[in-house]
């Protein structure tokens, strides 16, 4: 069993009238479990380099159903370029420059697939997966 | 109105070398430099329902617009989970700890964010959830 840390802190200081301050620390386990998840993709990067078009970076099929744990992030300084990500083919949201995501993903069918697709070409993600078997 | 959002994730031991990732996003709106200027703030609730039920409405002039969107399953019982959907397609359960702070497109009025908690019963007790919206809107402003 492995321990994987994953903590969230969301500030601001000028949104509201008073200050925000969110945080929040999760051990990523396994479904309805505490053991720790153990295995990992590592962390990675992916350059689409020309026609930007939609590409299938986690794949519904080659995962079994469970509570994997996904982090993405548009490596991108260009605030036009975004990655739009679909889960299913459902859109869940554009990742604009310097963005990253972080959310669980069930595969629970072979059609889960996590597709993202970019603004412009040449456009890197990085990305990592975190398991559970 | 800057309102940044950082991720820290670490493992001493999920591989052969340590994972330490951090990383720092400074929440703007869709395409610019601008921060976003709006929340919901932080909401809590205390979920018992089984079947679907809308957290957070989608608004169809929010498509193209920037939407970030926290959740966590504030339950200390691990195994209780909250799945939650896109226009009723599942995006993943959160169980007893786990967050998610995804960006959000309203594409249109059918893509609501909702949540269950599929495995509750009566005797589970009620799952609490935390979660926020940072976004922007065409019709309420902050400034003129």
């Amino acid at each position: 069993m492995a321990t994987t840390i994953a903590s969230i802190n969301l500030t601001s200081t000028d949104l509201l009238s008073d200050s925000l301050s969110v945080s929040a620390v999760s051990t990523l386990t396994g479904a309805g479990n505490s053991t720790g998840l153990t295995l990992t993709g590592g962390l990675g990067r992916k350059r689409l380099a020309t026609g930007h078009a939609q590409y299938t970076l986690f794949d519904g099929d080659a995962y079994a159903n469970g509570a994997h744990k996904i982090y993405l992030k548009n490596t991108s300084s260009t605030a036009s370029e975004h990655f739009t990500i679909e889960i299913n083919s459902e859109q869940m949201g554009k990742l604009y420059a310097g963005d990253w995501a972080f959310f669980p993903w069930e595969a629970n069918a072979d059609t889960n697939d996590i597709k993202i697709d970019p603004s412009a070409d040449d456009m890197v993600l990085e990305y990592m997966i975190f398991i559970d078997e | 109105m800057a309102t940044t959002a950082t991720l820290t994730l670490a493992s001493a031991d999920i591989a052969g070398d340590p994972v330490s990732v951090s990383k720092t996003a400074t929440l703007t709106k869709a395409g610019t430099i601008n921060d976003l200027d709006q929340s919901i703030g932080l909401n809590r609730v205390h979920l018992r329902s089984t079947t679907n039920k809308v957290l957070l409405s989608a608004n169809a002039e929010g498509n193209n617009l920037a939407a970030k969107v926290y959740i966590i399953n504030k339950a200390v019982d691990t195994s209780l989970y909250l799945t939650v959907t896109i226009n009723a397609q599942t995006i993943g359960k959160l169980y007893g700890g786990d967050f998610l702070f995804i960006p959000w497109s309203q594409t249109d009025t059918d893509a609501n964010i909702e949540v269950a908690a599929t495995n509750w019963t009566s005797s589970t007790g009620d799952i609490p959830v935390e979660y926020a919206l940072f976004h922007e809107d065409t019709d309420f402003l902050t400034n003129a």
